[in-house]
């Protein structure tokens, strides 16, 4: 996951690089995905993965609900 | 669970708190000979254990060495993502897991890297645990259902 000045510079380097289009988002859903990933402390006993549920779940909430996001 | 399962899962949660604990509060990866002395663990109980967790997708190794390379959102090698927060710094995976450092760790900092298109050094700044807003935006490349495939590009 990367991070661009703008748009444009995606395209750009898409067609530099020949990269996929991939998914464009903003940085506030991306403060939000990573709120919702790593808010719990890792090293906690109980700590476990989030289920493949749980996860599509998290990315609907934030908005993400494009066949990119579908796992 | 058989005995032996149990004492594996003890083991693993005992190693997954070691390894996150020293990315945490030393800003750097804990070696297996670190961890076996740590843990009182022999070699090849952490080398196992580390085997598990990466089967079970919960650290990201070497290799070659088997010594950690993530323990996400943590990278243990230099990235293009650099977070800084105080006398603390890290490196991220990308930049979810960059920002996913300061949540995780609950630290106001910045988070430096540049834009791969033309290079210019772009700033995220966290203060007061909010993210503040900046003339940004992100690219994903890996859809979702595939970023196991090959976690290191993803």
């Amino acid at each position: 996951m990367l991070l661009f000045r703008s748009e444009e510079h995606i395209h750009h380097w898409r067609q530099a690089w020949n990269q996929p289009e991939g998914a464009v988002f903003s940085l506030r859903q991306a403060w939000g995905l990573a709120r919702a990933w790593y808010n719990e402390d890792r090293r906690q006993p109980d700590w476990r993965r989030k289920t493949k549920d749980e996860a599509q779940a998290l990315f609907t909430e934030l908005g993400l609900t494009s066949a990119f996001w579908q796992l | 669970m058989t005995d032996s399962a149990d004492q594996n899962t003890i083991t693993d949660i005992r190693v997954r708190s070691a390894v996150y604990d020293s990315f945490i509060s030393r800003g750097a990866a804990i070696s297996r000979a670190e961890a076996a002395d740590r843990l009182s663990l022999s070699a090849r109980q952490v080398a196992a254990a580390y085997q598990r967790l990466a089967e079970a997708h919960m650290l990201v190794l070497q290799p070659g060495s088997g010594e950690v390379l993530m323990a996400n959102p943590f990278s243990a090698v230099p990235t293009a993502f650099r977070v800084s927060s105080g006398e603390r710094a890290w490196w991220g995976n990308c930049i979810w897991d960059a920002l996913g450092i300061l949540v995780m760790t609950n630290r106001d900092g910045t988070v430096e890297t540049a834009c791969p298109d033309c290079g210019e050094g772009l700033t995220l700044r966290v203060a007061g645990g909010e993210l503040e807003s900046a003339p940004v935006v992100v690219q994903f490349t890996v859809p979702a259902a595939h970023w196991w495939d090959d976690i290191v590009f993803t």
